[in-house]
């Protein structure tokens, strides 16, 4: 992806070898203003981008699938009980207490 | 709908917390593959698919209102895809952008598409049209586009066929754009 001046049909190429080996902040890097340009202004690229990305999934999500699903409920577990914990509001008594006022009165 | 996925759905909605949690784990179960697969279309590795996963069935669970009324497994996947994906998907790329030339719109257009016609379909649906429209492509089209679902590079394309690296760039473009138009029409009649 070293050369900066792309034609479309190479972006397409670069963006659908992006996709099949899971690099697609790469190609956005390599990206230079008047690729940038170029993309944004082909209706053609926007097309085969979408075709591009059904055949990624048809030809390649099945090496994605992870066996451990168990791992990943805990993940899920674990996100939920963080998010349990910002959102349930501290009990009275741990908020400001008498305790508290106290060490503030002896230092 | 399978059983254990309709189930799961109802649980999501109970008001006890545990009762949600476990059916979380359920939702989990049944859905895992299918969005993770859907996923991967737009990422292309499971690490970020995973990342932006987690976030998206913690989303669900603490507001899982866009999932009451779901009849079917396609209009699951839609209402996951607009309500909750759509977001972690513009924003998993979005820190990284700010040294990019693609503008944000670009940015989400290629990363968190509207919902076109082929993405509406199921994955059994997808593989029956691209495997007929596949079958209506010319012989060396064909190849091009199968060899690469094979995994191969460019230059071994071009060894295969007998030609340039360029040729074959060139080749695939304007294969994949005639298959785009192949597969939406033969999606309506179908």
């Amino acid at each position: 992806m070293s050369d900066t001046n792309r034609t479309i049909e190479k972006l397409l190429d670069d963006y659908m070898e992006a996709l099949r080996d899971g690099c697609l902040p790469t190609f956005l890097k390599s990206l230079s203003r008047q690729e940038a340009r170029l993309i944004e202004d082909s209706e053609e690229f926007w097309e085969a981008a979408q075709m591009a990305r059904v055949l990624n999934g048809a030809g390649f999500a099945d090496q994605a699938v992870t066996p451990n699903v168990g791992l990943f409920i805990s993940r899920v577990d674990a996100e939920i009980g963080s998010r349990l914990k910002k959102t349930t509001p501290l009990p009275r008594s741990k908020r400001g207490t008498g305790a508290r006022h106290a060490t503030k009165t002896i230092r | 709908m399978d059983r254990r996925l309709r189930s799961a759905l109802k649980g999501l909605t109970d008001p006890d917390v545990e009762r949600r949690r476990r059916a979380m784990e359920r939702f989990v179960r049944a859905t895992f593959e299918t969005f993770l697969r859907y996923l991967y279309r737009y990422l292309g590795n499971e690490v970020d698919c995973e990342d932006v996963l987690e976030d998206v069935y913690a989303d669900i669970w603490e507001n899982p209102a866009h999932l009451r009324n779901i009849g079917n497994e396609r209009h699951l996947l839609r209402t996951v895809y607009l309500y909750y994906m759509r977001n972690y998907l513009r924003e998993i790329y979005r820190r990284r952008n700010r040294h990019l030339h693609l503008s944000q719109k670009g940015l989400q257009r290629l990363v968190s598409p509207d919902l076109g016609i082929l993405e509406m379909m199921s994955e059994a649906e997808l593989r029956e049209a691209l495997h007929r429209m596949l079958n209506k492509l010319k012989a060396r089209e064909r190849r091009a586009i199968e060899l690469w679902m094979e995994g191969m590079s460019n230059r071994a394309i071009a060894n295969e066929l007998k030609t340039t690296v360029d040729a074959v760039k060139m080749l695939k473009f304007r294969t994949i754009l005639k298959l785009k138009k192949l597969m939406v029409d033969y999606c309506p009649k179908n």
